[in-house]
């Protein structure tokens, strides 16, 4: 099969996917028991074209709106029920810089075990200039989406241009490039010392737990990491869970000065030595 | 099978496995290993050692307070994987191993988990 057809067959299988409607008119993209209800919102986005206002709810409550248009997320210009996102509703298009910020609220609208609709109306404003956004591609790879649903091939490489431009994390911090590559399988997280001090992801609940345990146990938990590290001063990570493979783990990461700790929901083997040989590169 | 060919079979099926050691980490011994690389005495007592690290506090405390006694843990670094299974039946058995990157990691912990069972178990 000619790799370049791969993300038209994806559309064609999804456009004969029967697409549930809510009474309010809204199209339901993941149901509750959806294995990745932020990949059902990323596609969501990849398919549309045109310039759309697309808002997104989650049966917990929480909602955002964005602006796309030609694969790219113009600018956030609605959300509810989530904590943040002001400097991505202040912009008047997003860049590189809110990147971070935006795939937090995407995560924390597509969050697992609720149903997640979408609704399209009119773009809010002007759409001139589609080659400003963040690419969908960039937040996908990011959050270590497929885009293009069912396909085991990746498409071919497209050569870059200028309204194209070249994923590139490795401006990234490591914790924090770590952290976003995990995507939504590291449920909570937080970043103690280093450039990257005080970032965050997850509930604010487990968030605060994980910051008192750091905040008790730093120099306890910086002798482990000292003490399994053969590389004194290179990047490491100590996973413990019941099993790895189902259930919760704990991650601690330290590198340039900073410690990563987060809890891990699912299958720690297969998201984590992924990202991990991403950051390191 | 006896405990050697048991972590001959698992390194046969992983290549990408460079030492895989059978130990009691009560008494910090390495009893079995094998491997696709040259490894020393102190090799082996320095891996002991970083699993009884790995499992212990403050990170296993907080394990423990979060889902329960940790029976797996991994340790990721520039250099390679070490993966560190305990026996759930017996404690102190535990299977501690060094890997590359390129290894399937969701394949061969549970390979290593079932082997850990079977030595545990005397089968």
């Amino acid at each position: 099969m000619n790799r370049g057809t791969l993300p038209i067959l994806a559309r064609l299988e999804a456009l004969k996917t029967p697409a549930r409607v809510a009474p309010d008119g809204a199209r339901v993209l993941a149901e509750s028991g959806h294995p990745n209800p932020l990949a059902a919102l990323l596609r969501a986005v990849n398919e549309t074209m045109l310039a759309r206002s697309l808002t997104f709810e989650s049966s917990s409550g929480t909602s955002l709106t964005l602006d796309v248009a030609g694969r790219r997320v113009l600018r956030l210009t609605g959300v509810s029920g989530v904590a943040g996102g002001e400097a991505c509703m202040a912009a008047a298009a997003l860049e590189d810089e809110h990147k971070d910020e935006l795939i937090k609220l995407l995560q924390a609208v597509a969050a697992p075990r609720n149903e997640l609709r979408v609704m399209s109306g009119p773009i809010g404003r002007d759409s001139d200039g589609l080659s400003v956004g963040l690419p969908i591609a960039l937040l996908a790879d990011l959050c270590l989406v497929e885009l293009n649903e069912g396909g085991e091939v990746e498409p071919e490489p497209v050569p870059p241009t200028v309204e194209e431009p070249q994923i590139d994390t490795e401006e990234e911090d490591f914790l924090p490039a770590l952290a976003l590559r995990m995507g939504p399988a590291l449920a909570a997280w937080l970043i103690q010392g280093g450039s990257a001090d005080g970032r965050t992801g997850g509930p604010e609940e487990m968030v605060s737990h994980l910051q008192g345990f750091l905040d008790d146990e730093v120099e306890g938990v910086t002798r482990q990491l000292d003490m399994v590290s053969m590389v004194p001063a290179g990047p490491v990570c100590i996973v413990l869970g019941a099993t790895l493979v189902d259930g919760h783990s704990i991650l601690c990461a330290r590198a340039d000065g900073g410690i990563l700790l987060g809890v891990i929901e699912g299958d720690a083997t297969r998201t984590l030595l992924k990202a991990w040989n991403a950051v390191r590169g | 099978m006896t405990v050697s060919e048991h972590l001959g079979a698992v390194v046969k099926a992983y290549p990408q496995a460079r030492v895989v050691a059978f130990a009691d980490l009560s008494s910090r011994m390495v009893l079995a290993s094998q491997a696709n690389q040259a490894v020393t005495q102190e090799n082996l007592d320095a891996l002991c050692e970083q699993a009884r690290t790995s499992f212990d506090d403050p990170l296993f405390a907080l394990s423990v307070e979060a889902f329960g006694e940790p029976h797996a843990a991994m340790v990721l670094a520039l250099d390679g994987v070490q993966v560190f299974l305990r026996s759930e039946s017996e404690p102190a058995d535990a299977l501690l191993c060094i890997c590359d990157h390129s290894i399937d990691l969701a394949g061969f912990v549970a390979r290593i988990r079932q082997t850990l069972e079977k030595i545990s178990a005397g089968t």
